[in-house]
């Protein structure tokens, strides 16, 4: 008697399990394809990010943040900005990431980033200084940035020893190199090449590597003085006024131009400087750590 | 068996999304979701359409680096003849549009080599003659167009510029021989009579001065002026009728994009 | 050389995926083409000085537009030395066209001197020029 009853108890309890366990699947598979669920939006968020397709990764990102709190997509949505070069608004997302986040350090870091990256960099040191919101986990990495600045723009240099290493042992020639070459450009001396024009023209041209133009200027006043001199020996006084003038006129122009190519090849050295140092500090991510949780 | 339905559902729905944005001319949220339902749609059912959409979306907005390289995508996912041919061409327009016609060439002639039948063959002919019109040849372009029926109006278009423009090297040879006769012939008077004037005038002052045994004032008038002026006369008569041309090409383009109905690129 | 290689590493590293970065519209392709423009006359800002433009007007007119393209500069020597004028004052502008008269008259200018080139010419604007270090161009903006 017993047994006739639980027979169909069984069978039904079996029934249901399989019902619900069918229905279970179905219910997997179709979230799993219904594109427009959180999971998939931030999946396909996901993907436009490591494609830098950043504009299009914020705006799933954002959808999905509507619903879910992630501090790790809030932290990509900020760097999407922040890749674009929209440095405000990468700023204000980092900021909300400042408290009660597991992501709280870097989010600081990478705020104090943004603020680097608008190369104001006065107003940079002193928020740096200023420690206000300040990531202790990160002190090094913050200082460091601090010290690249002064070899990036035209302020003092720190002192040398204290500054070095502050930078990872295996770095700290390229450091060193780039502080001196900061230190002491290969500057030419525009009053000295405007010197050497007006003793003989064109050296001046040539001291700054510019031989051909150098030369030339030279045979253009020597001709000329040439030519005023044997006017003047032969009586045409006029013709001889004239190439005077003129003579003087190019002699005044070389020293002139002499100093300006002077110029032009100190301004050719700060821009190498900076284009090397600014490959270097790419090359390296400006010593700042990579974070696994971007990926 | 009721999810794999429900799954085509909602991949078929995203689709029709994308299109319904695509023919409202959205572009940009046109791509979005081709790209989503390419990223979800695991089986590649929609490879090749989702990705030729966004290469015409790049297109409608005039990107057409990125444009040619989702049409090469699709190229990749097409398993159809039919569609390998279709995808080629709309890559071959956007080569035209963007005149990198060396290029446009180079893709029909690998076309020529690979699909012989007549429709195909007459297809090919037709975007040959429009790559040619991006190049400026014009009168090239007419001859393609004359091996197809149905071309009467581009293949006028076509001889009218051919008989309209300017020969820019007989505008630079009768200006060697005449200074100025470049510049009358393409319709720029004043420019060619002081051209004249002044080849005339350096010209004579320094035979004058070979004449007269001033053998170095000569080579000074005739170096630094007489053929100063002589070289101008001849750039300028290149100029003027290159430049001539360029206008008239254009303006024919210009009818060509606003009034021309049939393929275009 | 080195220069216009790390510049490109450079643009390129930004460059990616940059088209989508902003929103754009649906934006028609026009079929012209805008080439064989004339770059001469871009160079003169008017307006400054009815002597000037007055004279870079006769000039233009009688001589520069007849006489061919000799200066292998952009901008070209009369430009250079309107727009010299226009920046300094007239003998600080007399000075730098003679320097640019002489430099023009090098036969060997070497590409390492003049790094950009427009239009086929060597790129020499009058920003390098002003003995400022500061105002020496790299590039072609303003």
């Amino acid at each position: 008697m017993k047994n006739k009853i639980k027979y169909p108890i069984i069978l039904y309890i079996a029934l249901l399990f399989l019902i619900s366990s069918v229905k279970g699947i179905c219910q997997n598979n179709v979230s799993e394809i219904n594109v427009l669920t959180l999971e998939n939006r931030l999946m396909f968020g996901n993907y436009l990010y490591k494609e830098h397709d950043y504009l299009r990764a914020i705006n799933e990102f954002h959808d999905y943040l509507r619903f879910e709190n992630n501090d790790t997509i809030r932290f990509k949505a900020a760097d999407c900005f922040h890749k674009m070069g929209r440095l405000d608004e990468a700023a204000d997302n980092y900021k909300g990431l400042f408290f009660n986040s597991t992501l709280m350090s870097e989010a600081r870091l990478a705020y104090i980033k943004s603020k680097f990256d608008e190369r104001q960099f006065a107003s940079f040191r002193n928020l740096v200084v200023q420690k206000t919101n300040f990531a202790e986990k990160y002190t090094h990495e913050i200082f460091r940035l601090k010290n690249i600045t002064y070899l990036l723009d035209n302020t003092f240099l720190p002192e040398r020893n204290e500054f070095i290493e502050s930078f990872p042992q295996n770095y700290r020639t390229d450091i060193e190199n780039f502080y001196n070459r900061k230190l002491h450009p290969e500057y030419k001396s525009p009053v000295y090449a405007s010197i050497l024009s007006a003793i003989i023209p064109g050296a001046g041209k040539i001291y700054t590597g510019n031989i051909g133009d150098g030369i030339t200027s030279l045979l253009f006043t020597g001709v000329l003085s040439y030519l005023s001199y044997t006017n003047f020996d032969n009586d045409h006084k006029t013709r001889a006024w004239v190439f005077t003038g003129l003579a003087g006129y190019f002699y005044a122009g070389n020293i002139y131009g002499s100093a300006a190519s002077a110029h032009i090849y100190n301004a050719d050295v700060n821009f190498t400087y900076k284009s090397d140092l600014e490959q270097f500090l790419n090359s390296v991510n400006y010593f700042l750590p990579e974070f696994g949780f971007l990926k | 068996m009721i999810s794999s339905i429900s799954a085509q559902y909602n991949l078929e729905y995203q689709y029709n999304l994308a299109e319904r944005l695509f023919t409202a001319g959205d572009y940009y949220d046109a791509i979005t979701e081709y790209k989503r339902l390419i990223f979800f749609d695991s089986e590649k059912k929609y490879s090749y359409e989702a990705n030729f959409k966004i290469g015409q979306s790049y297109k409608a907005g005039a990107k057409l680096d990125e444009s040619i390289k989702y049409f090469s995508i699709a190229l990749q996912n097409s398993n159809e003849r039919e569609l390998e041919f279709n995808t080629k061409i709309e890559i071959i327009k956007v080569n035209i549009l963007r005149r990198t016609t060396l290029r446009a060439f180079e893709l029909l002639k690998d076309l020529e080599s690979s699909f012989r039948t007549t429709e195909k063959r007459n297809k090919i002919t037709y975007w040959k003659g429009w790559t040619y019109i991006f190049q400026n040849e014009w009168a090239l372009a007419s001859i393609e167009f004359q091996k197809l029926d149905n071309c009467k109006e581009l293949i006028n278009i076509c001889e009218f510029v051919e008989g309209e423009k300017y020969s820019v090297l007989f505008a630079k040879l009768i200006s060697y021989i005449l200074p100025g006769s470049g510049q009358f012939y393409t319709g720029e008077y004043l420019s060619g009579t002081m051209s004249l004037a002044w080849n005339f005038l350096l010209g004579y002052y320094s035979i004058n001065a070979f004449v007269e045994e001033r053998v170095f004032d000569g080579i000074v008038i005739s170096n630094l002026l007489w053929f100063r002026f002589y070289r101008g006369n001849y750039q300028n008569a290149e100029k003027f009728a290159k430049n001539k041309n360029n206008k008239l090409y254009n303006k024919q383009l210009e009818y060509l994009q606003k009034n021309f109905i049939g393929d275009k690129p | 050389m080195k220069r216009i290689l790390i510049l490109i590493l450079l643009c390129n590293v930004g460059l990616y995926a940059q088209t989508d970065w902003e929103r754009w519209e649906a934006k028609e392709v026009s079929y012209q083409s805008n080439a064989a423009e004339n770059h001469e006359h871009e160079y003169v800002s008017g307006g400054s000085g009815f002597i000037l433009s007055a004279l870079k007007g006769t000039y233009s007119f009688f001589i520069s537009d007849l006489d061919g393209d000799n200066c292998p500069f952009s901008p070209t020597c009369s430009g250079f030395f309107i727009q010299s004028v226009q920046k300094t004052n007239i003998i600080t502008g007399a000075l730098m066209f003679a320097d640019r008269f002489v430099r023009d008259s090098n036969l060997f200018k070497s590409r390492n001197q003049y790094k950009l080139v427009i239009h086929n010419h060597l790129y020499d604007p009058v920003e390098n020029y002003l003995l400022k270090t500061e105002s020496v161009k790299f590039n072609f903006e303003k």
